[in-house]
């Protein structure tokens, strides 16, 4: 894969911290990662891993400490300027202009970015519907509901089109609505071309959107591919879901007398964890249910939580999961 | 250049939800003039001394009205960027198209723009209301001097301003330098009289050289070889600051 494929290649990045008075912190860790272009690319990490240092560096706010990064063949450093008229960025702090009103925000960004003026207000228009915000256009930022605040941020990166977009838990305070508009957005933006750069708690919002996911923790790679990629890092598992009408007792303790990776009871509702290749067990689990009335009865994959939950609760040592071939 | 319309047009819109503040901008120093210059107008009756006579303290006055006010714009300025950090929008800034030197050069001719306009309205009604004996012939020297007096004093307070992290801290080191600056200065009143220790202090003090300058442009008086050192002086001082500020802003806002 050439480097002209790919819009953010970080290679090993490194960032201390010196705070006053307190030893050097290391934030990233001779970090490498490689995003493509026109994907839409999940970072994922607790809280300290150093996702938002990293957001930080790749959008020009910060420098690193050691190693490379280029933004479309732009490096953060020598070419700064270059790599900021290719991005937009929605941090992770509510950054919007208090004192204006909520279409003033929309076009004063895209001032900044340069937008045709004649093009300016009817795009603002259109993403003030798409956004839901069109009865809230002339009220100021300051007296709008956190929520709001948010979609008002968020609406803004829609205003123009770079290339690359930067989005720190762009949903974080939004309604399920809007948190779905905002998806659907996202989704629009990779389709037309746009690289995705997201971070974010949410690992089912991760899930539904990213092509490729890196986990990140201490400053370092865990892993970095695609879902399913990520998926088989983890001993391949069924997740099973049994709701009854009724849950007799003498059933249950036949549940958990099995050699289940798991085993949860909620009311009528059994939730095992079993391994994929043990299907004489799943044998089993279907032949207890038959012995009570099933209402629903349910075998699903592992989810990207139950990586992530595997990989960082196990400090799991770094690896990269791409595919063959793939960067 | 776009990036430095879109900074000014930013700044004229978030002027513009503000009439409070667009009133102090325009208007604050005219009313200094009237309140105070008047007051003191009527205390030193006998008039102020110059080589060759005396003026009315309002005459000499007006330049240090002009010099306080390119201050207080500078002030209001700089404390936007504890206000633009505290709505989170100082760092989204610095991730816009733009270079360091643009955001700075254009939140400064935004607001030397309205120190022009302050010091238009303050002279033209300085004028007509209190009888000061303006310099027509030198106007662009005063409007000059505003201008690049608002600058020099912006990308001072900036430095700081960037530096400074705490709301609190920057309030209390205004109200120090803005007590220094002022009153160990030529702004109120003439240097002759003063104890050597203080004369030596305004005389280092930028504040004496931008408000000896703009005396001399407004009114004539001042020795004309001390004025042109000391305006030089304060163009170095403003180079130096602008310096400051954009390595400021450049290296030192997320460590």
């Amino acid at each position: 894969m050439t480097s002209g494929t790919m819009a953010i290649e970080v290679q090993g990045l490194t960032k201390v911290y010196h705070p006053p008075s307190s030893p050097p912190v290391t934030a990233l860790d001779g970090l490498d990662l490689r995003v493509r272009r026109g994907e839409i690319f999940g970072l994922l990490g607790k809280n300290g891993a150093g996702k938002t240092t990293l957001l930080r560096i790749l959008t020009t706010l910060m420098p690193p400490s050691a190693g490379r990064v280029t933004i479309l063949g732009h490096d953060v450093i020598d070419d700064s300027l270059r790599v900021r008229q290719n991005i937009c960025v929605v941090l992770q702090e509510n950054a919007v202009e208090l004192y204006l009103s909520v279409l003033d925000n929309l076009i004063t960004y895209a001032r900044f970015h340069a937008l045709a003026r004649r093009d300016i207000i009817p795009r603002a228009e259109r993403v003030m519907e798409q956004f839901e915000l069109t009865e809230h256009r002339a009220q100021k930022v300051i007296d709008l509901s956190g929520g709001l605040k948010r979609r008002v941020q968020v609406a803004k990166v829609f205003m123009v089109e770079k290339p690359i977009v930067f989005l720190d838990e762009a949903t974080t305070g939004m309604d399920p609505i809007n948190k779905r508009a905002t998806l659907t957005a996202i989704r629009e933006q990779a389709r037309a071309g746009r690289t995705i750069f997201l971070t974010t708690h949410i690992l089912e919002e991760a899930e539904e959107l990213c092509d490729t996911i890196a986990i990140i923790d201490r400053g370092k790679c865990l892993a970095m591919g695609s879902l399913p990629a990520i998926k088989s890092l983890i001993p391949n598992a069924f997740e099973i879901s049994i709701t009854f009408d009724m849950l007799p007792e003498s059933l249950a303790a036949e549940f958990r007398a099995l050699p289940l990776l798991k085993l949860e009871q909620k009311h009528a509702t059994i939730e095992a964890r079993i391994r994929a290749i043990d299907l004489p067990l799943l044998e089993t689990i279907s032949r207890l249910a038959r012995g009570a009335t099933v209402r629903h009865f349910e075998v699903r994959s592992a989810t990207l939580e139950d990586v992530f939950v595997g990989l960082l609760g196990s400090g799991a040592r770094a690896s990269d999961t791409r595919e063959p071939g793939a960067p | 250049m776009t990036m430095i319309l879109a900074v000014m047009y930013r700044e004229y819109r978030i002027r513009k939800t503000s009439l409070t503040w667009l009133f102090y901008d325009l208007f604050m120093p005219l009313t200094y003039l009237l309140l105070f210059g008047i007051g003191l107008d009527r205390a030193f009756a006998q008039g102020i001394p110059i080589p060759g006579g005396t003026i009315s303290y309002n005459a000499f006055f007006l330049s240090g009205v002009l010099a306080m006010a390119c201050f207080g714009i500078a002030i209001n300025t700089s404390y936007g960027f504890f206000v633009d950090r505290d709505n989170g929008i100082f760092y989204e800034f610095l991730t816009y198209p733009m270079t360091r030197a643009q955001f700075l050069i254009g939140k400064i001719v935004f607001n030397c723009l309205m120190s022009l306009a302050q010091a238009t309205l303050t002279v033209v009604l300085g004028v007509l209301l209190l009888g000061i004996p303006f310099l027509w012939s030198q106007t662009v020297f005063v409007l000059l001097g505003v201008a690049l007096g608002t600058a020099g004093w912006f990308f001072f307070l900036a430095t700081f301003a960037l530096r400074i992290r705490r709301n609190d801290m920057f309030n209390t080191f205004i109200n120090v330098a803005y007590f220094v600056l002022m009153f160990a200065s030529s702004l109120f009143y003439p240097l002759d009289q003063l104890p050597s220790w203080l004369r030596i202090v305004s005389w280092i003090n930028p504040m004496t050289w931008h408000t000896d300058a703009l005396r001399y442009a407004t009114i004539g008086v001042g020795d004309v070889r001390i004025v042109v050192l000391e305006a030089t002086a304060f163009a170095l001082f403003l180079l130096l600051s602008f310096g400051a500020a954009l390595q400021t802003i450049r290296r030192a806002i997320l460590r």
